[in-house]
C-alpha cells in the first residue's frame, strides 16, 4: 500500500488521458482529486484498506475530511439530482474511524540538503509540508499557537471534530516524515521567527499563516464588551474555556463559521436562546444545508432578511437596531443585493453578540516587506510565488478564506513549486490536479438502484455538549451507501458509448457550455481513434445474421415453433443440435450431471469415455485404439501424416468418422468421403480429444467454409453430418456454425462454466460445485442455447435450425470474410 | 341520405364524401361497391352507412361511431382498429375480422376467415358461422362469439379478453383454457345476439387465457455491466463477460434481456473521417448564420411535409419503454430544437401530443393504443416492421412497466408481461403493406407523410420495396440501435451497422434508378453532430437520435432498461424512481444538447466549405480502417484523423 510518490510533483500519476478513464465528477469537484469512484467501489466490496490508501493518497488529512470537509463532491455527484447524492464525507468518516487510528506509512527519510521553512501548521501548511518532506527535504514547521492544525483545530467546535482526530492526522503526517520539525508557539515576527531570518536560513519559504482574524460588524457600537468576533469565539471555546454565557445570544451571519457559532453557543451553560441573523434569504445562505438543519434541530433561531444597523448597551445588556432587508436581482457575483427597508427598524435584545461577517489575514511583519495587499498577501495563482523571490504562499492567508480541502488543494499546489525551485526547474509544466483512478470493480448489488440516501445518525445536543454530534454509519449502512455509487467512471459495456462519449454529450448538455466548448468537445470526438482491430483469429462475433424484414417475412414465435430436431444417423437422432464434449477428467459428481443434463436436453455425448449411461456417445480414439461398443459411435483423431484409416465398427450400426483439423482437413476429408465416413467431427480448437479443448482460444472458423468447399468439389455435400467443435460460447454461436454448414456443435469449456466451474492453470475446475445444482444449471444453459438458436434462425426467417445457411450471414471485419468467406455487409462486392 | 356511386368514384372521392356527409349527420347509402378496399375508412361520424354489395378490405376500418350494414361479404380487415359503432356484415368476412378492435361490435352473419379478433384490445365480434384457424390470437381484451365451430388454436396467446363458442372447440391455441361460463356472461351474450335479432339456442363454451405464458419463471438476478473493455479475441477468448454470459444463462434457461444496443465493436462512424480542407477552415466560425440546415421530409406524395429546423429527428422511443416524464421531457426538447419527436410503440400521450410541435404516430404489429383520433392528430404515420436493436422480434415489455396508465393508454391489461406479435397481422409481403399504406393516406385524407421504420437486415433489397409501396421516407436503424428490452444474441448480432445499413439502402435505390427519391433518416449509434455530418454526407437526408437524446437527459447507461428501476426516473415506470426525474430540467438539457449538434453540424458544414447541409457529399469522406472503406466503398486513408485534429485547434 502506499507506494504512490510524493503525488503533487506525480503528474504522470494522472490517468485521465487513458483510453478508458474519465474523472467523475465528483473527482474533478474535489480540488484535491480524490479518487471517490474507487474507495466508495472499495468500500462495497469490504476492502476497507485499500479504500484508505486510495483516501489518504492525496489527502493527508483524511480523518478530519471525513468529519468536516465541505465536501463539493456531492453536490458534484449525479446521482444528487436523482434521489440524493453518495454520501462521500460519511463514507469517509466510516474508514477512517475504522482504520485510522492505526494507520500508518512508512517513514520516508530526509535524502536531500536543502531546507524549507513553512509557516503555519494548518491545512495548507500541513499538506505542504508532508509533499515537500516526503521528497526527500528537510521541513521546518513553525506555528504561532500551543497546537498544530489551524483552523481545524480552533476554528472548528470539537463536536464537528473532536480533538483526537485532529491529533491523527497531524500525528500520521510527522510519523511518516521525520524531517518535519514542528516548532509550536513560534509566531511569524516579534517573539517568533522573521521572515528576514528564514529567507536567510532556508532554501524556500512557504506562508501559509491562514486568515484568523475575525471581521467586524462594521456598525456603531462594534467594539463594545459583549460583541466579539465569530473566529475569537470558536477559538476560546476550542482552546478550553466554558464560559457561562447570557440567556440569549446572538450570532451575525449566514457561513460556516456563523453555523458553528451558533451551535457552539447553544451548548454552553447558562444560554437558553441563540438566534441568528442573516441579511438575505434560505435560499441565499451560503452555509451548507447539513450545518444549517442541524442548527436548527439543535434549536436555532434563524432571522432572515434581517442586518444590524447598530448595536447599544441596554439594562446590562446589548440592544441590537435591525432593519428588514429586501432582496434584488442577482449581481456580477450571482448573489442577489439587497437593501434595507426604510422605517422597518426593530430592536434585538441580547446579552452577547456575535459577528461572524468574515475573515482576514494580518501580519504586521509581511506589511514591512510589502508582501500584504489587503488582507492578503499577494500571491500568484500561477506558481504560488509572493513579490519576495524564494517566499511562497498558500491557503486562506494568501487567496483568502476558504475551505479545508481548499486549503489542502493549495498546499499541494504551493509544494509542487516550492520542489521545482528547489530541483532549479525553471518553467515547471503547469501544476493540474492528478486524477487517478484505481479500476474498482462495480459492485453488484441488486438494490443499488433503490437503496436510499443515508444521513449518518444525528446526535445534536447530549447530555455531552460537546462530544459528536453525528454517528457514524454502522457496518450495514456503509456497505448500502456505497452501493448507491454510479459509477460514472466506468465502463457499463457498449463500446460505443464508451465513459468519454458519455461524458462528452453531458458536456454538450451542460447549462454553462459555451462555443468554446462546443469547440473542444468537437475537436476531441473528431480525435477519437477508430477502436483498435481485434487480435488474433476472427471469431463468431465478427459475423451477424440478417434478419427478416420486408423482403421476406419473420417468424412469429408464438405461432410457429422453430424446429431443432437434429439427425446424425441411426442411434443419433437427436432432439437438438448442442453436444458435450470432453468432461473425461471433470469429477465424477459432476460427470454425472453432464450426462444427467444431456439426457434431459436429447443430446449427446462426444468424449474418450462415456460420461453415464443413457446418453447417447461418441467416442473419441486415436488411430489403433480400442473401440467401445457401447458407443453409438466412434470417431478417429486423423493424424497429420501417417496413413488415414476409419476406426472399426465394435458392434454392427456403430458409427464411424473422423476428427478432422484445420491442418488434416485436405487430406482427411477426401478420405472420409472415399471410405464412407458416417460422420465426421470439424474440430477448430485443434485439440479435441485432449483435456478442456476449447481452452486453445479463438477457433480457426476457416476450417468450416474449407470443409463445405472440399465436399462440394468432391460432390459429396450432405455425405455425412458434420459437427463443430471449437469456441462455441452461445446458440447464436452455434447459429452461425449451423449457418455456414455445420449440421451439430460441441461444446466443452462453456458446458463447463454453465456447471459452474472456473477456469484455472490446467482447466476448469469445480470447486464447490454440488452435482444436483449442476446438473440443473447444464440443463438450462442447453435449453437456452437451444431457444436462441432458434431465434436466430427465425429473425432470418427460418422455421428449422438446419435451414440456416451462409446467405444469412454478413461479415463485420475483413479477418472473418477471408476465414469464412461470407462477405461483409454493405458496398456490394462483384465477383 | 347520401348516395355513392362507386362506379363513378374513387374510394378516395368517396371516402372524402362520407366525411362531408358524416359532418351533415347524413346517412350514406354505397352503390356498386365492387369489393373495393377501405370503404368508409376513417369515417368519424355517428351516421349509418349501407354497402350494397360486397367490400374489400378494411372495410369500415379506423372508424368512430358509425353503423356499416354491408350486405353481402367483406375483404380482409373489416372493422380495422373499429374505435366505437357497429359493423354488420351480411355474409363472410375475410382474415383478421375485427383485427386491432378498440371498441364498438362487429357483426359477421357468416363465416369468419382466420386470425378474427388478433390483437384486439375491446369491444365485440360476433361470427354467426364458423370462425378460421387462429380465432382470437393474441388478443388483448374483449370478446369473441362464434356460434360455430372455433377453428384450430382458438385463442393463441390470448393475453386477456374471452371467447365463446357455440359450436365445436376444434382445438385450443397455446396458452388458453377451457372455463365454465357464468350465468351472467351468457346472460350478456344472450343480449348481444338479441340486439342484431340473431336466435340461437344452443349452449357456449368459454375460452380464456390460462396463464401459463405470460411471466417468466426464473427472473435473472440484476447486475451491473462488466466493462467492454475485454472482447474475445486471442488471449481473452473466455473471459470474464463470456463466463458471466453462460451462468446468467445457466440459471434461466433462457436467452437474457436488456436494455440498449449492441456493446461490441461494430464497424461505425468513428472509424471514417471528414476531409476538411486547411484553406477554409477559417470560415467555419460564426457558422450557425451562416449554414442552412433547415429541411422538409414527408412531401413524396403530397402530404404537408415535417419541418426539421435541422436534418435531426428524435428516434421513436415509447411510452412504455421509458417513463411519460421522459417521453414529456423529449417532446419539449423537440419543440425547443424545431425537431420532430416520435410515439414510438404504445400509443399517444395527450402531454406528449401538446408539448411536441411535430409528432410521428408509430404503428406497430400488436397495435398498442392504435386508433383514428390521435393518427388525425399526429403530424406523421409510421408503419415500423422492425428495429436495429432487435430486428425479427415483437416488442417486450416487463411486467412491471405494465402500469394502469400504461395499460390504458395501450388498451391492454394491467400488469401481464407484454409481449407483441413479430409481425403486423395484416402485412405479409410487399403487397399488403401497400394497402396498408393505403388505408393509413385514406384514413387521413393524404394530408400525413407516411413513413417506415425498419432494422437493417437485407437493405438493398428491403428499400425496393419500400420505395414501390410509396412510403414518403425511410427511417432506418442499423444494428447499434437501442431499446428498451431485448435479447442481448439479437442485439449483439441481428442486423448490419448502421455504415452498411445507408450505403446498401443508397446503392438499392441506385439500383432501381430511384437514388435521392425517397429521403433515408438514418439512426442507430448516431451520438452527436459529427456523426451526424458524416451520416449526412454518406448519403442519408437526416438523423434520428435515441440513446444520445437520453443521455443528454440524464441516462447513466446502466444498460438496466428492463428491470424496471432505472435510478435516474427514464426507464421505469415505477412512481418512486420517476419522481427522480424532473421534467423541466432535463427536457432543457435535451434542448441544449440539439443545440450543440446543430453546432457541430453547421461548424462541420462551413469548415468543409459549403453554405448548405445538402452540399455534403462522399467526397467529404475517407475511411480509416479497411473494414470501413469495404463497406463504404470510401478510400481507404487511416491519416486522417490527425489532419482534422490539427485543422480544429483553428476553430472556435
Amino acid at each position: 500500500m502506499g507506494n504512490c510518490k510524493p503525488f503533487a510533483l506525480d503528474l504522470a500519476g494522472d490517468q485521465s488521458g487513458l483510453p478508458h478513464y474519465e474523472p467523475p465528477p465528483c473527482q474533478v469537484a474535489c480540488p484535491i482529486g480524490t479518487d471517490v469512484a474507487s474507495y466508495v467501489g472499495l468500500i462495497w466490496a469490504g476492502d476497507k484498506e485499500s479504500a484508505l490508501e486510495a483516501i489518504t493518497a492525496t489527502n493527508p488529512l483524511s480523518a478530519i475530511c471525513g468529519r468536516v470537509c465541505d465536501a463539493p463532491c456531492e453536490p458534484a455527484c449525479r446521482r444528487t439530482a436523482s434521489d440524493g447524492p453518495v454520501a462521500i464525507r460519511a463514507l469517509k468518516r466510516w474508514v477512517l474511524d475504522s482504520l485510522g487510528p492505526t494507520f500508518e506509512l512508512p517513514a520516508v527519510p530526509v535524502t536531500k540538503s536543502k531546507r524549507v521553512a513553512i509557516v503555519g501548521a494548518g491545512p495548507a501548511g500541513l499538506t505542504a509540508a508532508q509533499d515537500i518532506a516526503l521528497a526527500g527535504y528537510a521541513v521546518d514547521l513553525y506555528e504561532a499557537q500551543s497546537k498544530p492544525g489551524g483552523m481545524a483545530t480552533w476554528g472548528i467546535p470539537d463536536f464537528r471534530l473532536p480533538p483526537g482526530v485532529v491529533a491523527e492526522d497531524v500525528d500520521r503526517i510527522l510519523k511518516r516524515c521525520p524531517g518535519i520539525t514542528l516548532h509550536l508557539n513560534t509566531p511569524l515576527g516579534a517573539g517568533g521567527v522573521t521572515l528576514a531570518h528564514l529567507s536567510q536560513s532556508h532554501d524556500a519559504v512557504l506562508l501559509a499563516i491562514g486568515a484568523s482574524l475575525g471581521k467586524r460588524l462594521g456598525v456603531p457600537g462594534d467594539d463594545l464588551a459583549n460583541v466579539m468576533d465569530g473566529v475569537t469565539f470558536l477559538n476560546r471555546i476550542n482552546g478550553g474555556e466554558r464560559p457561562i454565557l447570557p440567556a440569549h445570544v446572538v450570532v451575525v451571519g449566514g457561513g460556516d463559521v456563523a453555523m458553528d457559532a451558533c451551535r457552539t453557543a447553544k451548548r454552553l451553560p447558562g444560554v437558553k436562546t441563540v438566534t441568528v441573523l442573516y441579511r438575505r434569504g434560505p435560499d441565499e445562505i451560503p452555509a451548507r444545508k447539513y450545518e444549517l438543519e442541524a442548527a436548527i434541530a439543535e434549536g436555532v433561531e434563524i432571522l432572515y432578511n434581517v442586518a444590524p444597523k447598530a448595536i447599544s448597551e441596554k439594562d446590562g445588556g446589548l440592544s441590537i437596531t435591525c432593519v428588514k432587508t429586501a432582496l434584488g436581482a442577482a449581481g456580477s457575483d450571482g448573489r442577489r443585493a439587497f437593501s434595507m427597508v426604510e422605517g422597518s427598524e426593530f430592536e434585538i435584545p441580547c446579552g452577547l453578540l456575535v459577528a461572524a461577517v468574515g475573515q482576514k489575514s494580518a501580519s504586521l511583519e509581511l506589511a514591512t516587506h510589502g508582501l500584504m495587499e489587503g488582507d492578503i498577501i499577494a500571491t500568484r495563482a500561477a506558481d504560488m510565488g509572493t513579490r519576495m523571490t524564494g517566499v511562497y504562499a498558500a491557503g486562506d492567508a494568501a487567496f483568502g478564506p476558504s475551505t479545508l480541502v481548499q486549503a489542502m488543494a493549495q498546499g499541494h499546489k504551493a509544494a509542487y513549486y516550492v520542489l521545482a525551485a528547489l530541483e532549479g526547474e525553471a518553467h515547471p509544466v503547469p501544476y493540474r490536479v492528478p486524477y487517478r483512478t484505481r479500476n474498482v470493480p462495480v459492485a453488484q448489488d441488486p438494490l443499488w438502484e433503490k437503496l436510499p440516501h443515508a444521513e449518518p445518525p444525528f446526535l445534536g445536543l447530549g447530555k455531552e455538549p460537546f462530544a459528536d454530534a453525528e454517528a457514524n454509519y454502522d457496518d450495514r449502512t456503509a456497505h448500502e451507501q456505497a452501493a448507491r455509487c454510479y459509477r460514472c467512471d466506468t465502463e457499463t459495456g457498449s463500446a460505443d458509448y464508451s465513459v468519454k462519449t458519455r461524458e462528452a454529450i453531458f458536456r454538450m448538455a451542460r447549462v454553462d457550455a459555451g462555443p468554446t466548448d462546443f469547440a473542444t468537445i468537437t475537436r476531441e470526438r473528431l480525435a477519437m481513434r477508430p477502436h483498435a482491430p481485434l487480435a488474433g483469429r476472427a471469431t463468431f462475433d465478427e459475423l451477424v445474421f440478417l434478419p427478416a424484414n420486408l423482403t421476406r417475412l419473420v417468424i412469429d414465435p408464438y405461432r410457429e415453433a422453430c424446429k431443432a430436431r437434429t439427425d446424425l444417423g441411426p442411434g443419433l437422432d437427436l432432439a437438438q443440435p448442442m453436444l458435450v464434449a470432453g468432461f473425461e477428467t471433470a469429477p465424477e459428481p459432476i460427470r454425472a450431471s453432464v450426462a444427467n443434463a444431456i439426457a434431459a436436453s436429447g443430446g449427446a455425448h462426444l468424449g474418450r469415455a462415456p460420461v453415464g449411461a443413457g446418453v447417447p456417445w461418441l467416442q473419441i480414439v486415436d488411430p489403433g485404439e480400442a473401440v467401445d461398443p457401447r458407443a453409438a459411435a466412434v470417431v478417429v483423431r486423423a493424424g497429420a501424416t501417417g496413413a488415414l484409416a476409419l476406426p472399426t465398427a465394435a458392434v454392427p450400426g456403430q458409427r464411424v468418422g473422423l476428427i478432422v483439423t484445420a491442418e488434416t482437413v485436405a487430406t482427411a476429408l477426401p478420405f472420409a468421403v472415399e471410405a464412407k465416413a458416417d460422420l465426421v467431427v470439424l474440430d477448430g480448437s485443434g485439440h479435441l480429444g485432449g483435456t478442456w479443448a476449447d481452452l486453445a482460444g479463438a477457433p480457426d472458423l476457416s476450417l468450416l467454409p474449407k470443409a463445405v468447399g472440399l465436399l462440394r468439389t468432391l460432390g459429396a455435400e450432405e455425405r455425412f453430418p458434420l459437427i463443430w467443435f471449437g469456441g462455441l460460447r452461445s446458440g447464436t454461436d452455434l447459429a452461425k456454425a449451423l449457418a455456414l454448414g455445420a449440421n451439430a456443435g460441441a461444446i466443452d469449456v462453456a458446458a463447463g462454466l454453465a456447471l459452474g466451474g472456473a477456469i484455472g492453470p490446467g482447466g476448469l475446475v469445480f470447486d464447490g460445485v454440488e452435482g444436483r445444482a449442476a446438473e440443473a444449471s447444464l440443463g438450462s444453459f442447453l435449453k437456452a442455447v437451444v431457444s436462441e438458436c432458434s431465434m436466430m434462425a427465425r429473425c432470418t426467417g427460418k422455421t428449422d435450425v438446419h435451414n440456416l445457411e451462409p446467405e444469412d450471414l454478413r461479415s463485420i471485419s475483413l479477418a472473418a470474410q477471408t476465414a469464412t468467406g461470407i462477405v461483409m455487409a454493405g458496398l456490394k462486392k462483384i465477383a | 341520405m347520401v348516395t355513392i356511386d362507386l362506379s363513378k368514384l374513387s374510394v378516395r372521392e368517396a371516402n372524402a364524401a362520407f366525411g362531408a356527409a358524416g359532418e351533415r349527420g347524413e346517412d350514406i347509402e354505397v352503390l356498386n361497391p365492387d369489393a373495393r378496399h377501405h370503404i368508409g375508412v376513417g369515417l368519424v361520424a355517428p351516421v349509418t352507412v349501407k354497402v350494397r354489395g360486397s367490400a374489400g378490405y378494411f372495410c369500415a376500418g379506423l372508424s368512430h361511431g358509425a353503423r356499416f350494414e354491408i350486405d353481402s361479404n367483406v375483404g380482409w380487415g373489416v372493422g380495422d382498429s373499429l374505435y366505437e359503432g357497429a359493423v354488420i356484415v351480411g355474409g363472410n368476412a375475410g382474415a383478421i375480422a375485427g383485427v386491432g378492435l378498440r371498441g364498438g361490435e362487429v357483426v359477421v352473419k357468416g363465416n369468419l376467415g382466420s386470425r378474427g379478433g388478433q390483437v384486439m384490445k375491446a369491444g365485440t365480434l360476433l361470427a354467426c358461422g364458423n370462425a378460421g384457424f387462429l380465432a382470437g390470437y393474441m388478443m388483448y381484451g374483449g370478446r369473441i362469439i362464434i356460434l360455430g365451430n372455433s377453428g384450430e388454436r382458438v385463442g393463441e396467446d390470448m393475453s386477456a379478453g374471452e371467447i365463446y363458442v357455440g359450436g365445436e372447440v376444434q382445438s385450443l391455441g397455446s396458452d388458453a383454457k377451457l372455463v365454465e361460463p357464468s350465468e351472467a356472461d351468457i346472460a350478456s351474450v344472450k343480449a348481444f345476439l338479441t340486439k342484431y335479432g340473431i336466435d340461437f339456442s344452443g349452449t357456449f363454451k368459454k375460452i380464456v387465457n390460462a396463464g401459463t405464458k405470460l411471466r417468466y419463471g426464473v427472473n435473472e438476478p440484476v447486475s451491473r455491466p462488466l466493462p467492454h473493455t475485454v472482447f474475445s479475441e486471442a488471449d481473452t477468448y473466455w473471459n470474464a463477460k463470456v463466463a458471466e454470459d453462460i451462468h446468467a444463462k445457466s440459471l434461466i434457461g433462457r436467452y437474457r434481456i436488456r436494455g440498449y444496443g449492441a456493446s461490441k465493436p461494430v464497424p461505425h462512424f468513428g472509424d471514417i473521417a471528414l476531409k476538411i480542407d486547411p484553406a477554409r477552415v477559417a470560415a467555419a466560425s460564426d457558422a450557425l448564420a451562416k449554414v442552412k440546415l433547415a429541411t422538409k421530409i414527408g412531401d413524396r406524395h403530397g402530404a404537408k411535409p415535417l419541418e426539421l429546423s435541422m436534418p435531426v429527428m428524435i428516434a421513436p422511443m415509447s411510452y412504455g419503454a421509458l417513463s411519460k416524464s421522459t417521453k414529456i421531457a423529449l417532446a419539449r426538447a423537440s419543440r425547443l430544437a424545431g425537431i420532430v419527436e416520435n410515439t414510438g410503440e404504445g400509443g399517444m400521450l395527450d402531454e406528449q401530443r401538446a408539448e411536441a410541435k411535430q409528432l410521428i404516430f408509430q404503428c406497430l404489429s400488436g397495435r398498442l393504443g392504435w386508433n383514428i383520433h390521435d393518427m388525425r392528430r399526429a403530424d406523421g404515420i409510421e408503419i415500423y416492421i422492425s428495429q436495429g436493436a432487435k430486428p425479427g422480434l415483437g416488442g417486450q415489455l416487463m411486467a412491471k412497466k405494465v402500469t394502469k396508465e400504461l395499460a390504458r393508454v395501450r388498451g391492454i391489461p394491467e400488469g401481464i408481461d407484454l409481449r407483441s406479435p413479430s409481425r403486423h397481422p395484416d402485412i405479409m409481403g410487399a403487397d399488403d403493406l401497400v394497402i396498408k399504406v393505403e388505408e393509413f393516406r385514406e384514413a387521413t385524407a393524404y394530408s400525413k407523410p407516411i413513413s417506415i421504420k425498419m432494422g437493417a437486415g437485407r437493405v438493398r433489397d428491403d428499400i425496393k420495396i419500400a420505395y414501390k409501396d410509396g412510403f414518403d421516407f425511410v427511417q432506418l436503424d442499423g444494428l447499434q440501435g437501442s431499446t428498451g428490452a431485448a435479447s442481448t444474441e439479437v442485439l449483439e448480432n441481428v442486423g448490419i451497422p448502421t455504415l452498411a445499413a445507408i450505403q446498401e439502402a443508397l446503392d438499392g435505390l441506385r439500383e432501381i434508378d430511384a437514388k435521392g427519391d425517397m429521403p433515408i433518416v438514418l439512426m442507430g449509434g448516431i451520438k452527436d453532430g459529427v456523426d451526424a455530418v458524416k451520416a449526412l454526407a454518406l448519403g442519408a437526408s437526416a438523423v434520428a437520435m435515441g440513446t444520445a437524446a437520453i443521455i443528454a437527459g440524464g441516462c447513466i447507461s446502466c444498460m438496466q432498461c428492463h428491470v424496471g428501476n432505472c435510478v435516474v426516473g427514464i426507464a421505469t415506470q415505477d412512481p418512486e424512481h420517476e419522481a427522480r426525474y424532473q421534467i423541466d430540467v432535463q427536457s432543457k438539457a435535451i434542448a441544449r444538447f440539439f443545440e450543440v449538434v446543430r453546432w457541430q453540424i453547421a461548424t462541420l458544414v462551413a469548415a468543409l466549405g459549403y453554405d448548405d447541409f445538402r452540399d455534403l457529399s462522399r467526397d467529404d469522406l475517407v475511411a480509416l480502417t479497411p473494414e470501413a472503406a469495404a463497406i463504404t466503398g470510401l478510400p481507404y486513408d487511416p491519416t486522417w484523423a490527425d489532419k482534422a485534429e490539427a485543422l480544429f485547434r483553428e476553430v472556435a
